[in-house]
Parts: structure tokens; C-alpha cells; sequence
């Protein structure tokens, strides 16, 4: 379900404010006193927190941080990489991006082509942690 | 020189906002506009302005807007009689000019040997020797090895800066800073290089590490006469892509100014130039070092507009119809202050990460000394296949400190829901001290943003009570039936705008 943009007037402490929201499939947009945001409609969602998503995620796997091509791949399975290195070089929106691995340790895997094109959040390479 | 030589109908060879820009001037002019779009482009707002429109091949680039024999045929069976080529793209590509020329068709802008002269960044330099400005200690042989590359970049010393001869905007530049980062920076640039433009060639420089970005606009018209519009300043740059660009700059002295465009009018008359074109300059310690010239319109123009009270666009159009004749160098004489915002499709607290999807809104605050070059509406995708501005908002007023003031209302009242964007991220350059003193170097957003907002813990991010409110009042409002959700509307990407349920507020 989506719905247009629409404007609301909105009255808060005794000013008023003109804000707007939008909703597109499971995202509600907002706006009001200069700030744009989404929050998730139907699952729970980290909104506006000052955590970094990363401490979430598992640093062994290398994900796309969006969607674009691979244009080349850094390291072969079985290689050592360290912390902080650079492991995949994405293009997207004709610039290059470089991907690095958050931790250190070897490539277990590599899930993605050179010439691929790749979505957000696709796993490209995994590593395991050398002991 | 031929007479008065008419255009009828244009064909323009871009997209996004650019392709808006320049139907707004056919429709002033009485010229009918053809739009040679992708097939990933035929829901924009370009497409749905534009008179006429040819799907020129498929979303990848190379096959669409590079693509020379496309872009000319479309023209042709678009019935055109000239060809602009925006910016981008085919824009400073010779082989495009002739091509055009050779169809019997009018190329709006430079000729083509004057962008194989000013516009490759090699043979430019050489001009620019003739021309007698200062350029920057530098390689650009011929030999394009890497381990020749790497030497020569030791040779000028680090940090050392690769470019794509025949780039621009960014793409294919890398600032190397040891010879161990040299070899892949360089074999980036050269595939970046490749995938942009065409061309794996690249040059290397010394990186001037304090250096204001200046750039000068000129203008020759076809009887060989040139003037300079002034200078616009774009230190405000990321990744070599320019955010914030202002005319004019806050950091000239009236003798530089003068010295900066008589330069660049010799570089344009040595080049024997014609049209709107662009010569950059990098400013450190009040001197000034030729970086490079644009042989097209620049992106950020509409500064330069906005002082002098000029249409570029419409005086390529001119000029490309024998019909115009260049300002007066004693008539350009630039009042109040311009400053400009691009608006990037990209998230400002993941470190500008790209953001695609389709557009649920926008809205843009009109008001006097506001201008909104706008490319995408409600309902558009914003795709991963092309450059992520998506908006230019620009401001006039009387002085630089009440055009900050006025951007930073303009913007805090500006909406694009679907994407994220940038609008915070410029809100935070705009508001910093080293700005809003003139006092930026191109070293401006590496220094004090290099994450973008990604590390900070910024105010504007942060929830409130008045978010919150809004927030749940908002959500009673939408479940009130004002939800129109159609079953077809966000499948069939050829729709008309009036029957869209994606309807501009």
C-alpha cells in the first residue's frame, strides 16, 4: 500500500508547524521542523538511534552496502585479510566504492562475480576468524 | 561565418534535471524539444516536459547516452534539427560534435577542435602554456604503465593526484598518498576511467593540499568574441564531487578576479572557443594554478546567472543559431550573492551511501531568490544507473551571509521522502564556521565531516518530543482514508503524470 505525500498542519507547545508524511509498502515517511525521517511501519526497526548498525552485524561477512556492480574482488578464497582492508571494489552510481573487512581473518568464501550486479545488503565475502 | 541558421527543434542528449534546464529555454525560445532518453528513463519529469521523446537504447550508459551512433540517430528520427548535449555524458566528446555535424544537424556548444584543445586535459595543458597561466607540477605522458605512473607520482612528490584524461565530475580521481596505495588507485582511476568515458588514460599532479577550487565561466560567440561571467567558488567537495558551489567567491580580491579571467579568456581565444565554457583553476596562498577546462555547460551555471542576470543555456542556443552576440566584458557586473546546493540522492548518516528507490514526494519551498532545478517527481525511480543528484536548489540575496541564512530556510523546508538525501548533511556545512567565513578549502568535507554525519552525534538526527507528537498524530491522518494505494500505478513506468496516483502536492 503507498499513499501521496499529503501536508499536515500541526499545532505542538503553541506553535504551529506544516509537516508531511508518506507511506510506501512497510516505511512511513515523516517530516516536520526540518527533519525527514522513516520509520518502519510493520517490524521494529532501529529509528533515529545513535548506535551504529555495524555493531549489529557480524564482521565477518562483507555485505553490499548497496546495490551495484562488482568490479573487482580484492582476495581469493583461503587469502588473509586484516582488519580494515580493502576486500571488494563496488561501482554504483558510476563511482567506485571500496569495501573493506571489518575483522581479521581468511576468506572462506566469496558469493558474489566480478560484473555482478548485487542488491543492498547482499553478502559478498565471508571470512573465518583464524585462531 | 553562415547567417541566422534557425532551429525548429532541439534534441537533447541527457536526462535528470539538466534535460528539464534546457526545455525550459526551448519553450522560451519557441524551440520544440526532443528528449533522447534510456528505457530506464521514461518515467522522469524531463520525459513527461519534453515535446517529443526517442528511446535511445537500454539503462546502461554506454549503450544510451555514450552511445554516439544512438544519440545521433535519435536525433535524426526525432526530426531535429540541432543537438545540446547537457553536461555529462557526450557533452565534451569531439567525436559527438562531429558526428551531429556531419548529420546535418547544429551542435550547441564549442566546436569540436575546441574541445579536443581545451577540453583533453593533456593537450589543454599545452595550451595553457601558450596562454601563459600557471598549472600545477604534474605527468601526463603517454606511457600508461602502472609502474611508470607509480614512478612518476614519487617523482612529484605525495599526495599526488590520479585523474581520467577524459573525465570530469569526479569520477576516475583518486588522491594517492604513499607509493604503497599507488598501483591500485591508479588501476582504479583507469577502469573508472574506461566505465565513465570511455577512455583508461590518465595524469597525475601534485595535490595542492590547502587550495580553494575557482573556476572561471566563460563565453566566446561565433564572431570569435569572449568574455568572462565571473568566477564561481566550489571548494565544497567530496570525493572530487562538487556539494556547494557560489558565485561569487568569497575569497577573490577585485586585481585576482581580473587576473584569474583575462587568463581565461586567453586560454578561450587561444582555443578558439565559442559557447559556454568553464576554466578551473586551484587558488592556494593568492596563487592561482589552471586545473582544467570544461568545454560545456557546467552544472553549477545557475550561480553565475544569478549575479549577472544572464540565461547560459539560452545563449548556446543563440549563439548555436548564428543569433547572439557576447555580453560586453564592462556589462558583466555581478550584484548580491548566489549560492547553490545539489541535491544527492544518498543517505548523510551512512557516509553518503547511494539511496534508490521511488520518489513519494518532494516539495520545494518557492519563494523570492529561489530556484529549484528539479529532475525527478512523485512516483519516479531514482535507479542506480546514473549520477545520484537528483536537485540543484539555489539562492540569491543581497550578500554571501543572508544567502547562507536564506539556503539554510530553504532547506530546512525542503522535502524529498522515498530517498534519502543529503539535506542534512549540507544544512551541517552550511552552519560551519570555516564556511560561513569563506575560509573552506577543497580539504573542507575530508577534514571535518570524513565520515559525512556517519560519526557524529548529531542534534538535527535526534528525536524529540515535537518529532514524536508529529509522528503519532501523522500516522492517525494517513489511516484516515487518505491512503490511495493503486494496483497498477507502481508497475506500468509509462504512465502519464495525470493519471498517476503519485501526484505533486
Amino acid at each position: 500500500m503507498s499513499s501521496t505525500m499529503q501536508a499536515i498542519e500541526f499545532e505542538f507547545e503553541g506553535r504551529r508547524y506544516k509537516g508531511f508524511v508518506a507511506s510506501q509498502g512497510s516505511e512511513t515517511w515523516y517530516h516536520v521542523d526540518g527533519r525527514t525521517w522513516k520509520e518502519a511501519t510493520s517490524t521494529r526497526r532501529r529509528v533515529g538511534g545513535q548506535g551504529k548498525a555495524s555493531a549489529l552485524e557480524d564482521p565477518r561477512v562483507v555485505k553490499a552496502p548497496m546495490p551495484g556492480k562488482i568490479v573487482k574482488l580484492m582476495k581469493a578464497v583461503g587469502a588473509e585479510v586484516g582488519a580494515g582492508e580493502v576486500v571488494v571494489v563496488m561501482e554504483a552510481m558510476k563511482m567506485e566504492y571500496t569495501l573493506k573487512s571489518a575483522a581479521e581473518g581468511r576468506v572462506a568464501e566469496i558469493l558474489c562475480a566480478v560484473g555482478e550486479q548485487v542488491s543492498l545488503g547482499a553478502e559478498l565475502v565471508r571470512l573465518e576468524v583464524v585462531v | 561565418m553562415t547567417k541566422d541558421r534557425r532551429i525548429q527543434k532541439l534534441a537533447i542528449a541527457n536526462r535528470g534535471e539538466v534535460a528539464v534546464r534546457i526545455i525550459h529555454a526551448c519553450r522560451e525560445l519557441g524551440i520544440r524539444s526532443v528528449l533522447l532518453h534510456s528505457e530506464a528513463d521514461q518515467a522522469t519529469r524531463a520525459w513527461r516536459m519534453a515535446d517529443e521523446r526517442v528511446c535511445i537504447g537500454p539503462a546502461a550508459s554506454a549503450e544510451s547516452y555514450l552511445n554516439v551512433e544512438a544519440c545521433v540517430r535519435g536525433a535524426r528520427a526525432g526530426g531535429a534539427d540541432a543537438v545540446h548535449p547537457g553536461f555529462g555524458f557526450l557533452s565534451e566528446n569531439a567525436g559527438f560534435a562531429r558526428a551531429v555535424i556531419d548529420a546535418g544537424m547544429i551542435w550547441v556548444g564549442p566546436p569540436a577542435d575546441a574541445i579536443e584543445a581545451a577540453g583533453d586535459k593533456i593537450s589543454a595543458k599545452k595550451l595553457v602554456a601558450d596562454a601563459q597561466a600557471p598549472t600545477v607540477p604534474g605527468y601526463m605522458g603517454e606511457d600508461q604503465r602502472i609502474d611508470t605512473l607509480v614512478e612518476e607520482a614519487a617523482r612529484i612528490g605525495f599526495p599526488v593526484i590520479v585523474k581520467a584524461a577524459a573525465g570530469g565530475g569526479g569520477r576516475g580521481m583518486k588522491v594517492i598518498r604513499s607509493r604503497a596505495e599507488a598501483p591500485e588507485l591508479i588501476a582504479s582511476a583507469q577502469r573508472e576511467g574506461q566505465a565513465a568515458f570511455g577512455s583508461p588514460v590518465v595524469f597525475l599532479e601534485k595535490y595542492l593540499d590547502r587550495a580553494k577550487h575557482i573556476e572561471v565561466q566563460v563565453f566566446g560567440d561565433f564572431t570569435g568574441q569572449v568574455s568572462y561571467l565571473m568566477e564561481r567558488e566550489c571548494s565544497v567537495q567530496r570525493r572530487h564531487q562538487k556539494i556547494i558551489e557560489e558565485a561569487l567567491s568569497p575569497s577573490l580580491t577585485p586585481e585576482l578576479r581580473r587576473a584569474m579571467g583575462e587568463a581565461a579568456v586567453r586560454l578561450a581565444e587561444k582555443a578558439n572557443y565559442e559557447s559556454a565554457g568553464t576554466v578551473e583553476f586551484l587558488l592556494q596562498d593568492e596563487k592561482f594554478y589552471f586545473l582544467e577546462m570544461n568545454t560545456r555547460l557546467q552544472v553549477e551555471h545557475p550561480v553565475t546567472e544569478m549575479v549577472l542576470g544572464v540565461d547560459l543555456v539560452k545563449a548556446q542556443i543563440l549563439n548555436a543559431a548564428r543569433a547572439f552576440q557576447v555580453w560586453p566584458q564592462e556589462s558583466l557586473v555581478a550584484r548580491g550573492h548566489a549560492i547553490e546546493c545539489r541535491i544527492y540522492a544518498e543517505d548523510a548518516y551512512a557516509g553518503g551511501l547511494p539511496s534508490t528507490g521511488r520518489l513519494l514526494g518532494t516539495h520545494w519551498p518557492e519563494g523570492p531568490g529561489r530556484r529549484f532545478e528539479v529532475g525527478v517527481e512523485a512516483g519516479d525511480e531514482v535507479t542506480p544507473f546514473y549520477d545520484p543528484m537528483i536537485a540543484k536548489v539555489i539562492v540569491w540575496d543581497e550578500s554571501r551571509l543572508r544567502a547562507i541564512r536564506k539556503m539554510q530556510s530553504v532547506l530546512t523546508e525542503s522535502v524529498v521522502m522515498g530517498v534519502e538525501t543529503n539535506i542534512p548533511f549540507l544544512k551541517e556545512m552550511l552552519a560551519h564556521p570555516e564556511f560561513t567565513e569563506g575560509r573552506m578549502t577543497t580539504q573542507f568535507v575530508g577534514q571535518h565531516f570524513p565520515e559525512g554525519l556517519a560519526s557524529a552525534d548529531h542534534q538535527a538526527r535526534r528525536h524529540n518530543e515535537l518529532t514524536r507528537a508529529f509522528a503519532s498524530f501523522a500516522k492517525t491522518k494517513i489511516s484516515r482514508g487518505a491512503t490511495t494505494g493503486s494496483p497498477m500505478g507502481s508497475e506500468d513506468p509509462t504512465r502519464a503524470v495525470w493519471s498517476s496516483p503519485w501526484r505533486l502536492m
